[in-house]
């Protein structure tokens, strides 16, 4: 009898144990709130997630939810800090590392773009051509979008690059990782390369638009052929080739999206969406409100809503310096300043301390405190764009038609010709319309760097000028400490 | 033939009666030496029979037992003792109490138990009457400084709030490196869960139910739970019923709770003095600046000298940091037979925080039952069930640099400031305008309004049944669930600034997990040929560990009345999700045990875990050990002064499967993702999450340990000395990869660390005549901890150290930099070089050791020591006279060096809108040749082409501290005095936690957790008074 119950024990035991290594189902747990890498992208459905995904990384407060605007602001000279939560003093004194940080979100985009783009052929169910093209044309729209941006804020402009110290352009990747096997470590290519990468992926964005009948719908929230021919006259007018500036300046005026009056162009500030928008990144969901911290209102300004000081809202952290509103205050009229964009320029509250008169081009314009559409592209850069690169082509009369066109718009009087008294003076009056309009956009950083100026500037809190010549490191921002330090191939920018 | 037999009947019967005619009824009392109390529950056994009976609940016993026979008296915690009846009738014993000596019982796991004499691994263990009754919200804060290599830190001064526990040292990187914890066989899921207070999944437990608590340190002792092994294993026994007279118990205590201290910080006029002069320094005019400042504060800026000087200063300290208040209300009953044995509690304690409406509440009822079947049937069953509500702070469970905090900003408000209205009402509040300065918000009026709570369900319950089919095997099937249930809620008020343009906010979470577990064990114990003991245990293991989650924030209430969320008008984010793994594991142990002298151990544990990744599914980790008993050889045996002296040594692996990341992709680490939540324009979208990683798998711990056991003078001193070598591999990292991958990183299982630690234990009884006993025991632990090796490849920092480091974000979200060849939780910074005297700038050491205003990172980095002690542990005395009785325990912990975040904003000398400490600001600089360590104060704390006056090492401190962590006094009311309300036994105690604390840490307190803010905004822990009665009846 015990032996019998010591072997059926054991055995059951032998058995029970062999059981339980046997089911390996057992041991199959799968995530469900998260997909498979490897499957993801293989339905329309995924595609389109996909698509958000990267859109979703443009949000981010390294790319436009702030620092495109914001910190390009800060860097250059339009701005300065007001010190009252403390962000972007350092930025805004040109602090080294204090400066673009968009390296890692730019690249984790560029992947999901590039995933995308060599999964879409693999997508048997994605039958609609129009379809299709659409979500070609924005897969390579934002890939040449956010190399432009890389290019913009860690390497030098083509022409004038700074050759003792430039380390070139960026790495240029258009294979999608997604596994371990894929993984490279490339070094960054020449700056004409990554150019050429960028033309090549707007004008295949561009053609992908032009063959969708989606492309109209997909103003301004998404990527379309306008956004694609305003983006390439713009990195054409970087590259100082202007032939292909005015060509797809022009292409892009063609389109639908028009520039809006004086007397409708402060109201455009107001609704949620800007009407000369080309491409417009929507901040709609209220979970995608970035917040009291580093959301563009808050760092812009102290206010909620116009004309109304009693009730603070943000910090305020950068605010127009007064050679900015000088220049914006300029010209004047029988009924004040002439310029209507000096109304978009008011006094904040004093609840942070010093009232400061703030930038309100942001001002929780979707119905919530901070949550403002970002517009990235908007069609008055065309004709800026064409203006300059007309002018540096000799062709002063069509740059002066279209100067004129942002002047009066503006509510300014339209020049002459003979009240240039040189090529140089008109340019300079293209570049300080371009100032104007585009002031708190981020565009003044970029513009100064790509003709290789200095800037100038001078900081309330600091007793010196805190000026930074073009040939200083920290023109370039720093590349992460990280991919430097994972890719013995990659150079880190000059001076860090 | 029927005469015959009827005959040799009768003929037995008369052989037999003298037999039973000498039978004798013997009685006696059973009392305990160490107070005299009677013991209940003691098993008299005469020896050679199974004639066997239990003292009742006076201690009482009657028992009829055969001439000369001897009687066995045993009773656990106390050493068995044999008594010769001879003729007596009336037999009373006193049992000697072996909570220290070698003849102990050690917890080993899935219901074994074994004689510490033949014991082979590392374990140390806490009596549960040494943590009674102390004003703790879980039975982990109780611990520290109680065992040698176990090193606890409360993450702040939160009641029931985080703990943590390391059990010679950290073996990990970024996976986690918390223990095991068991309880009566119920392996916990102590991951923490709740988003909104500070709390701790240990904090279900009223520590008055716990017995005694086992922590397993070495491989040998631990490795029988394999993969989950790596960072010790803590096992808890629980009370169970004692037969005899139900006994119930009544214990209630009270106490308060004070700030142990308050900041020295500047009154209004030198603020206003300092602030002025920072601006100055920045480069305003000295009347802007003045004008600047005054308006600031929101004063008229023509005030004059006599005006400034007449303005107040509010101490908003006083406010913030007030004193708690703690009660426990206690019943327990425990009695039963010899068949079944209950023990049943129920309590509700409560305790607020020294920090304004903080506080924490409990709820606990306790069931333990054993029944006898038959005698082959025993069935044990256990039912905790308790129920939590936890007030926190604004902003971040632990702590963090909130605005809205109270245990942050209190010190940082500008003391102009006040706090309430002429008419009482709050001064500041957002209609008002807010409060003047960064810190725009009445903290008083946001901790008063806003409700962050957490209420915590759980039940933790096991049945298991032993089935004896014959002597020495013991088949034992187990069932536990282990259920935990969070809701917290986090409404912020409309009154208040978060929320006031947003008009009231709510965030609500919810999270379940369900933590299943099975397994089934053999165990078989026998003694061949009188001197070979062999015991063998087999078993079956299945872990089904499930969290759910929900959890949604709405805004926009109609008024502050409504307080729930179908009132919110504006629904902002809604989040769920789900994880789990699932655990499947064999297990054997074979011991043996020759003459008592010579023992030797093997552990096998094979884990299969859904965690791992597909090419590695299942981990081995084996053990091996050994101890010899050298006081049992001739040589030793009888001497006179060393009466214990026992070696073991072990060598072993165990694993660590916390390697999902704890806020991320828990339990999925080697699958490659997609994650949600990268939505656009109100559709939901995806992107990459995670890289896949099938080789992906546990973290190897190799230990060894090497232990004496010594007991000299009849154990009046004894002791253990344990060395070992900790060494783990297979360590998982974040391989860190190029960004232009598209990807942060990949896990894999690269790095190594190393732990090399010396543990001493120390008991002595200084002192035992009479009714005087004085015992100490000391407890030290060195642990050093290096980075053996991160991974291959990493391109050195350019620096003179050419240090190998890695960026990673630790299994506890914080943010951090492991250097190869240095230890963990570095510091890893430029150095401060103190302040030019000529100008009273910041200067900094650069990498050849020479001065500069800007350093620049990497090149001037330097390790500045860790966040780990280099040594730590505890002394404890324990005087007892008669009925009085003294507890001292000392608690320190030597060598952590970490940055002081909330001094640090302290040390901006108003650089910004906010307060400065004293001690700071008496020694900044002033004045050309002066010679300090503190710049001067200047606007934006960042002299002009300088770095923050505040980076580097500069406010790196030092965080050793010694604590006298508890006093105790206690009194056992006389018998004669306590029958007279109806009890047995009567016991009052006063006590004091935290009363004196030596450091020269510079804020509130040394003792706290990096949750990646450092101290900024963590409520200190509270010096707390309490004093308590317990009656049994």
């Amino acid at each position: 009898m015990q032996i019998s119950i010591k072997t059926l024990s054991c055995g059951l035991l032998a058995a029970a144990a062999l059981s339980l290594v046997a089911c390996k189902d057992l041991l199959e747990v799968q995530p469900r709130s998260n997909g498979d890498l490897a499957t993801a992208l293989s339905t329309v459905e995924g595609l389109d997630a996909t698509l958000n995904g990267i859109y979703d990384r443009m949000q981010s407060t390294n790319l436009y939810g702030r620092d495109f605007l914001a910190v390009a602001e800060a860097l250059a000279d339009n701005a300065h800090a007001t010190n009252k939560s403390g962000r972007l003093n350092n930025e805004n004194r040109n602090v080294a590392n204090a400066s673009f940080i968009n390296w890692a979100t730019s690249y984790f985009a560029i992947n999901q773009a590039n995933l995308l783009l060599e999964a879409v052929p693999n997508v048997v169910s994605l039958t609609d051509t129009n379809r299709r093209n659409s979500v070609l044309g924005q897969g390579f729209f934002l890939r040449g979008l956010l190399y432009h941006d890389l290019m913009r804020a860690f390497a030098y402009d083509p022409g004038v690059e700074n050759t003792t110290q430039s380390r070139g352009g960026v790495p240029i990747i258009l294979k999608g990782v997604n596994n371990q096997e894929q993984l490279e470590y490339p070094a960054r290519a020449p700056i004409a390369d990554v150019y050429k990468q960028i033309y090549s992926d707007l004008q295949t964005a561009a053609n992908y638009f032009g063959r969708s009948s989606a492309n109209a719908g997909n103003i301004p929230a998404y990527g379309n052929r306008t956004a694609a021919q305003l983006l390439l006259s713009r990195v054409a007018l970087y590259n100082k080739d202007y032939a292909t500036a005015v060509k797809n300046a022009t292409d892009a005026i063609g389109g639908t999206v028009k520039i809006v009056d004086a007397t409708a162009y402060v109201g455009g500030w107001r609704a949620p969406r800007n009407p000369e928008s080309v491409f417009e990144l929507q901040f709609a969901a209220l979970s995608e409100n970035i917040g009291v911290n580093t959301s563009l209102q808050t760092t812009y300004t102290t206010l909620v809503r116009t004309n109304d000081r009693g009730t603070t809202g943000g910090f305020g952290d950068l605010v127009p310096n007064p050679a900015f509103l000088a220049d914006v205050r300029s010209e004047t009229s029988a009924t004040g300043f002439a310029d209507v964009r000096a109304q978009l320029y008011e006094l904040g509250t004093t609840g942070r301390g010093t009232a400061f008169v703030e930038c309100t081009k942001f001002l929780g314009k979707n119905g919530t405190i901070n949550l403002d559409n970002v517009p990235i592209l908007r069609i008055p850069e065309a004709y800026l764009n064409r203006a300059e690169a007309n002018l540096m082509l000799g062709n002063t009369a069509t740059a002066l038609a279209d100067l004129n066109v942002i002047r009066t718009n503006r509510g300014l009087v339209a020049r002459t010709a003979a009240s240039f008294a040189t090529d140089a003076a008109m340019l300079t009056e293209i570049l300080r319309q371009r100032r104007l309009e585009f002031a708190f956009e981020g565009h003044r950083w970029f513009d100064l760097k790509r003709r290789g100026q200095d800037v100038t500037k001078t900081i309330p809190l600091s007793t010196t000028a805190n000026n930074l010549p073009y040939n200083d490191f920290r023109i370039l921002a720093n590349i992460p400490v990280n991919e430097v330090s994972t890719n013995k191939n990659l150079k880190q920018n000059f001076g860090y | 033939m029927r005469k015959l037999l009827l005959g040799s009947w009768l003929l037995s019967l008369l052989f037999c009666l003298p037999v039973l005619a000498q039978d004798v009824a013997v009685s006696g009392r059973v009392t305990s030496s160490d107070d005299g109390s009677p013991l209940p529950g003691v098993s008299v056994q005469v020896k050679g029979t199974t004639r066997g009976t239990t003292t009742d609940g006076s201690g009482n016993y009657k028992i009829s037992v055969p001439a000369n026979a001897r009687l066995v008296f045993s009773f656990i915690g106390s050493l068995s003792q044999e008594v010769n009846v001879g003729n007596r009738t009336t037999v009373s014993v006193r049992l000697e109490p072996n909570a220290q000596d070698l003849g102990e019982v050690v917890v080993t796991g899935y219901g074994g138990t074994i004689n510490r004499r033949e014991f082979t691994g590392a374990s140390s263990k806490v009596a549960g009457t040494a943590i009674q009754n102390l004003p703790v919200g879980s039975f982990d804060k109780a611990l520290a400084g109680r065992a040698a290599g176990v090193q606890i830190t409360s993450a702040n001064g939160v009641p029931g709030g985080a703990i943590q526990v390391r059990i010679r040292g950290i073996g990990s990187i970024s996976a986690g490196s918390d223990p095991l914890y068991v309880i009566d066989g119920v392996q916990l899921n102590a991951t923490n869960n709740a988003s909104f207070t500070s709390s701790n999944p240990l904090a279900f437990l009223n520590p008055n139910d716990i017995e005694s608590i086992e922590i397993l340190k070495d491989a040998a002792a631990a490795s029988i739970y394999g993969s989950q092994a790596a960072n010790g294993v803590i096992l808890v026994t629980t009370k169970r019923g004692k037969a005899g007279r139900t006994q119930i118990g009544l214990n209630y205590y009270t106490g308060v709770d004070e700030p142990i201290k308050r900041l020295d910080v500047l009154n209004t006029q030198e603020w206003i003095a300092l602030r002025t002069q920072a601006r100055i320094n920045g480069g305003q005019a000295a009347d802007v600046a003045k004008t600047t400042v005054l308006s600031t504060i929101r004063q008229p800026t023509t005030l004059g000298d006599a005006e400034i000087a007449a303005l107040p200063t509010y101490d908003w300290q006083k406010e913030a940091y007030q004193n708690g208040r703690t009660h426990n209300y206690e019943l327990n009953m425990n009695g039963g037979n010899e068949k079944t044995r209950f023990f049943v509690s129920g309590s509700y304690y409560t305790q607020s925080a020294n920090v304004v409406n903080v506080g924490f509440k409990r709820g606990t009822l306790n069931t333990t039952l054993t029944h006898t079947i038959n005698s082959k049937l025993t069935l044990e069953q256990s039912l905790k069930i308790s129920t939590i509500t936890a007030r926190g702070q604004q902003g971040s469970p632990n702590g963090g640099s909130f605005l809205g905090s109270s245990a942050f900003s209190s010190s940082l408000m500008i003391p102009s400031v006040p706090i309430y209205n002429p008419d009482g009402s709050y001064f500041g509040t957002p209609a008002l305008g807010g409060t003047p300065g960064i810190l725009n918000q009445n903290i008083i009026q946001v901790s008063a309004l806003n409700d962050i709570r957490t209420n915590i369900n759980q039940f933790i319950g096991g049945l298991s049944l032993n089935y004896k089919p014959f002597e020495g095997l013991t088949i034992r099937p187990f069932v536990s669930l282990d259920y935990r249930a969070i809701k917290g809620r986090y409404f912020t008020d409309p009154r208040t600034a978060d929320a006031f343009v947003v008009r009231g906010r709510l965030a609500d979470q919810f999270n379940q997990n369900i933590n299943f577990l099975s397994n089934l064990t053999a165990n078989y114990n026998k003694t061949f040929g009188g001197k070979h003991d062999i015991g063998a245990l087999f078993g079956i293991e299945y872990r089904s560990d499930i969290n759910e989650s929900t959890s949604s924030n709405i805004t926009n209430v109609p008024t502050p009345d409504f307080k729930y969320g179908n009132a919110a008008a504006l629904p902002q984010s809604i989040g769920g999700a789900w994880t789990g793994y699932h655990k499947a594991s064999v297990f054997g142990n074979l011991k043996y045990n020759y003459g008592r002298k010579y023992d030797i151990s093997l552990i096998a544990r094979i884990d299969g875990s859904s965690r791992f990744g597909a090419n590695n599914r299942y981990g081995f980790f084996p053990s091996a050990s050994a101890a010899w008993l050298i006081s049992e050889e001739g040589f030793l045996k009888g001497n006179s002064i060393l009466n214990e002296l026992k070696l073991r040594a072990s060598y072993g692996t165990t694993g660590n499967d916390q390697i999902g990341t704890l806020f991320g992709l828990a339990n999925f680490p080697s699958l490659g993702l997609v994650s949600a939540g990268f939505d656009y324009n109100g559709s939901a979208g995806f992107a990459p999450s995670q890289l896949g990683n099938p080789d992906l798998k546990w973290e190897t711990n190799v230990s060894t340990n090497l232990g004496l056991d010594f007991g000299f003078f009849s154990n009046r001193f004894t002791g253990s000395v344990d060395v070992y070598d900790r060494t783990s591999r297979d360590v998982l990292l974040g391989v860190n990869l190029p960004f232009t991958s598209g990807f942060s990183a990949i896990s894999r299982n690269a790095g190594s660390i190393q732990n090399r630690g010396l543990e001493i234990e120390l008991n002595t009884v200084n002192v035992q005549s009479g009714n005087l006993k004085w015992k100490t025991s000391f407890n030290i632990s060195f642990n050093k901890n290096k980075i053996i090796k991160l991974i291959d490849g990493i391109t050195p920092l350019a620096n003179p150290d050419s240090a190998i480091t890695i960026s990673y974000t630790d299994y506890y979200g914080v943010g951090r930099t492991a250097i190869q060849g240095r230890p963990l939780l570095a510091n890893y910074t430029t150095e401060y070089a103190g302040v030019n005297p000529a100008t009273g700038r910041p200067m900094f050491y650069d990498y050849a050791g020479n001065v500069t205003y800007t350093p620049v990172s990497p090149r001037d980095l330097r390790y500045l020591g860790t966040e780990l002690p280099m040594f730590y542990g505890g002394l404890i005395n324990t005087i007892t006279y008669k009925g009085l009785s003294l507890d001292v325990l000392f608690q320190y912990d030597y060598g952590r060096r970490s940055f002081n975040g909330q001094t640090s904003f302290l040390s901006e000398l108003a650089g910004r809108d906010f307060n400065a400490l004293r001690s700071v600001y008496d020694r900044r600089w002033q004045k050309e040749g002066d010679i300090t360590d503190v710049p001067r104060t200047i606007n934006g704390n960042i002299e002009t082409r300088g770095v923050s006056g505040l980076g580097g090492s500069r406010t790196l401190e030092d965080a050793s501290y010694v604590r006298l962590k508890q006093l105790r006094l206690g009194y056992d009311i006389p018998a004669l005095m306590s029958k007279k309300i109806g009890a047995s036994s009567t016991r009052v105690y006063v006590q004091a936690q935290n009363l004196i604390t030596w450091t020269n840490w510079s804020s509130y307190d040394p003792e706290f957790l990096n949750f990646g803010s450092g101290n900024s905004g963590v409520i200190p822990n509270s010096r707390s008074f309490t004093a308590g009665i317990n009656l049994t009846f």
